[in-house]
């Protein structure tokens, strides 16, 4: 018989679906095609193949090679395949024995010389495998270390081809490789902490609160005032990441081709305003997550968020209701998971400097309320926070007294993020409009308090249930059940500030 | 030849003034109304001076000017119109120089019986002084004068929806159509200001807010009240083009004093140095335009004392904005208690909330 078969694996979003490579090698015209909906990558993939092969040392088959990757509607893509097809042409011309690559996967690049190269997804690669019951992996070795994080299946890392064939033919021993990349170089750098943060008491309570109940934020202020500083040390003082949110992080930037291998620290990501929709949501021909799933369970952080395209906020729409992002192509669609903690900034007005004391605004009072206005509609609904960061005077910024360090404030957060999740399963900002008022109990000032908030204040339906939202997870950090009058109190501070106040 | 009456006549001039963007009644020089139609076109344009682009928009309607059709979709659009010819023509402004020929008006008759006064300021005002003009518009719908101001951001707004809360009157007066909200922000308080009193233009329905439209419309800001109040003033403010309109036609101009440093204030601290009269207390200026006592004050700000830690907190917050982080230090305070009795200040009616994450001080009591 002059067929063999070789397991790989094609990635699809963040997970492996197994793929077969099948060879079969006739008699008539020499020549090499490849079958089964492949790209173009995988199309070049025949003369990298041809030539890595003669170059290990072992001669290719003067025949008709047909090359067939099953299932075949699915679509492949990229140059993983070079290493399981030129395995399985090995095999099938009788280099190695056929019954070696039935309990393994295989995925790499060949170069021209017959070496290995690195693969995307190796983790979610290796997670598949074990999923299709397979007991090795052989992958590049520079991915061995990244897809060892996954457990249950023996991961060998090689270099080259002929290293791979000798492994195989059992002339070669290769360790089964160790997880690593446990602290990635971004992860060896000490976390961003608030004690390094003077001053600004009032917007490190509010993300305090912001991140207590999950709730996501607009902050406005002028230039300077530190509104990035502040956000990136939000996933400071966010619940530590479990396992398994740190092995659905990991995937996700093996996607996307950042490896890393597992993550113990929350993602933090801050796209640019000129990002297109595609680089937010992710997509493309070659399909990897965007820049909202690469902040999965973590923060995204929108800089001048006025700038940014409205084709880019409203890809923003469905990661923020369901958690995830699904791309439509016409090839089909692939769903990256998106689990976010939105923070946006944005000036004040057009100039920046609007409630500085000591620069004066230049913009007109309609200049500022259509600048205001670029911010409305449903994306609104769903930030529950809104602080205002003021310019510090020199004072504050040489104040003497130490701030608290992130560490106490997340041991807080994590306290009244079990409450919520005991009593409702999701966090507070999760809440579902008909569980709010059942969850929310006022007490009995509180309930006085809200009805003259209502009037004097003017609260509009909308600004009433994202207070009462925030209240809850104020009480919540004071391991509160009745929201008082002084919880609603401080939330109120929370509210969106200006005319337009809804 | 029909006759030609003279609201026909002040109708045709509304529509000619909207158009060319200047006056065409004072220059009629003594002509009477009814001759802007009467007379052959070539004939008017000679007697009454005009040249280049006037005269091409005067030839062009008065050829397609059809006052039935005009008069037919004011009522579809449940607009009036008040000429100089009208009774309903409010008095006050008859007396002006300039006035408008006639005045387009949604809502109630503008109430000439009763004693106005105008409160205008900065469109992009502090929220001390939103809180002022808000204070003035509901002292005076309580002591039943109607409350004038032109329906923009800011002080106008302010002073608008303070008389519409003490159900008082009030009239916004427009630089464009008056069936044209602007700016969209306002939209609540249009209907408002709609049903209680009324919003008045000399501009014909579905005319836009061109810039030059609202310096003119200053003139019946003032025009139609007898005393101009002037809240918060930037240095070039239309405000101060109110007050001066508003020294032209005879009226007497107050403002209220501001911050020394506040850019927002410059203007009307400087009609003050100029000699304006000065509101130093609120009720004494409404016992001076309105005399007639104290009405009860319904909703006071608080019946009893402060809780303890928010009269503490209130110490702290000046009478400029004080950033809230500020506040926090100068009294020591941590942000768990303080953020609650800022909101509790605010509800009951002592701070208001400011840009930059502070609050300012607006009641005494």
């Amino acid at each position: 018989m002059s067929f063999c078969r070789a397991w790989s694996l094609a990635l699809v979003g963040i997970d492996a679906l197994p793929v077969e490579v099948e060879v079969d090698i006739s008699s008539g015209l020499p020549g090499f095609a490849v079958v089964g909906l492949p790209d173009a990558a995988v199309q070049e993939s025949r003369e990298r193949v041809r030539v890595a092969i003669s170059n290990s040392g072992f001669r290719f088959p003067g025949r008709k090679v047909i090359v067939n990757l099953a299932p075949a509607d699915l679509r492949k893509e990229g140059p993983a395949f070079d290493l399981p097809i030129a395995l399985a042409i090995l095999a099938v011309s009788g280099v190695l024995e056929r019954g070696v690559l039935e309990d393994a996967a295989f995925a790499g690049e060949l170069s021209l010389e017959g070496g290995v190269r690195g693969v995307r997804g190796a983790l979610s690669l290796a997670e598949g495998a074990r999923r299709r019951g397979l007991r090795r992996l052989v992958i590049p070795a520079e991915n061995a270390a990244e897809a060892a994080c996954v457990r249950g299946i023996e991961v060998y890392g090689v270099r080259s081809l002929r290293e791979a064939v000798d492994f195989l033919a059992g002339e070669r021993t290769i360790p089964p490789a160790g997880p690593g990349g446990l602290d990635s170089a971004e992860e060896r750098v000490p976390p961003e902490d608030f004690a390094d943060v003077f001053g600004q008491r009032h917007a490190k309570r509010a993300l305090e609160v912001a991140a207590a109940g999950a709730h996501n934020v607009l902050m406005s202020g002028p230039p300077g005032s530190g509104k990035t500083m502040l956000s990136r040390r939000l996933p400071g003082i966010l619940p530590p990441l479990t396992t398994e949110e740190g092995i659905e992080v990991a995937k996700i930037y093996s996607a996307a081709g950042e490896g890393g291998g597992l993550r113990r620290r929350r993602p933090f990501r801050a796209p640019h305003h000129t990002i297109s929709t595609a680089g937010l949501a992710g997509g493309g021909s070659n399909p990897r997550p965007g820049e909202i799933s690469l902040a999965h369970n973590g923060v995204l952080f929108l800089d001048e968020f006025p700038e940014f395209g409205r084709a880019a906020i409203e890809a923003l729409r469905q990661p923020l209701e369901d958690g995830c992002v699904t791309i439509s192509r016409a090839a089909g669609s692939l769903t990256y998971p998106a689990r976010i903690t939105l923070v946006c900034s944005m000036n004040p007005c057009p100039c920046g400097y609007l409630g500085d004391p000591r620069r004066e605004c230049r913009c007109s009072a309609g200049q500022i309320e259509r600048y205001r206005s670029r911010l409305s509609g449903p994306l609104l609904d769903r930030l529950d926070i809104f602080i205002e960061v003021a310019r510090l005077a020199r004072r504050e910024l040489r104040g003497e007294e130490r701030s608290e360090p992130s560490a106490t404030i997340r041991e807080r957060v994590v306290r009244a993020r079990q409450i919520q999740l005991a009593r409702q399963g999701v966090p507070n900002a999760a809440l579902p409009v008909r569980k709010l008022r059942e969850v929310c109990r006022l007490g009995h000032d509180a309930e006085a308090l809200l009805a003259r908030a209502i009037d004097g204040l003017g609260l509009s339906g909308r600004a009433h249930d994202r207070v009462l939202k925030v209240a809850r997870t104020v009480a919540d950090l004071e391991g509160e059940g009745e929201i008082s009058a002084r919880h609603l109190a401080e939330a109120l501070n929370y509210r969106k500030a200006g005319v337009a106040d809804g | 030849m029909r006759m030609v009456s003279a609201r026909e006549a002040f109708l045709f001039l509304s529509l000619l003034q909207a158009a060319a963007g200047s006056s065409f009644t004072s220059r009629m020089d003594g002509m009477p109304p009814e001759s802007v139609l009467e007379l052959p076109p070539e004939e008017f344009c000679e007697r009454a001076g005009l040249r280049g682009g006037a005269r091409r928009i005067y030839r062009r309607l008065r050829e397609s000017y059809d006052p039935e059709e005009l008069l037919a979709r004011l009522a579809r659009s449940g607009v009036r119109a008040d000429t100089l010819a009208d009774a309903a023509y409010p008095g006050r402004l008859r007396q002006i120089p300039d006035p408008p020929p006639a005045l387009f008006r949604l809502g109630r008759e503008f109430p000439e019986e009763r004693s106005a006064v105008a409160v205008v300021g900065s469109r992009k005002a502090t929220a001390g002084g939103r809180e002022i003009a808000r204070e003035l518009g509901r002292g005076l719908g309580e002591r039943g004068v109607c409350v004038v101001s032109g329906l923009a951001l800011g002080i106008d707004a302010a002073a608008h929806a303070g008389a519409l809360e003490a159900g008082g009157s009030t009239a916004g007066v427009l630089g464009c159509g008056v069936d044209v909200i602007y700016p969209r922000q306002n939209a609540r308080l249009f209907r408002g200001v709609r049903e209680a009193g009324c919003i008045i233009s000399e501009y014909p329905p579905g005319e836009a807010p061109l810039p030059w439209r609202f310096p003119a419309r200053n003139r019946i800001i003032s025009g139609l009240a007898e005393v101009v109040v002037v809240v918060e003033a930037a240095e070039k403010s239309g405000a101060l083009i109110t007050a001066r309109h508003a020294l032209e036609q005879g009226r007497d101009v107050f403002a209220v004093p501001g911050p020394v440093r506040a850019p927002e204030c410059r203007g009307s601290n400087r009609l003050l140095a100029d000699g304006a009269g000065v509101i130093w207390d609120v009720r004494e200026f409404l016992e001076l335009v309105a005399p007639g006592g104290e009405p009860e004050r319904g909703d006071g700000p608080l019946s009893g004392e402060l809780p303890a830690v928010e009269a503490a907190v209130l110490r702290e917050v000046g009478w400029e904005p004080t950033p809230v982080d500020e506040i926090a230090t100068r009294g020591g305070f941590g942000m768990e208690e303080l953020l609650p009795a800022l909101s509790m200040l605010e509800v009951k009616g002592y701070v208001v909330r400011s840009p930059g994450n502070a609050y300012v001080r607006v009641r005494v009591e």
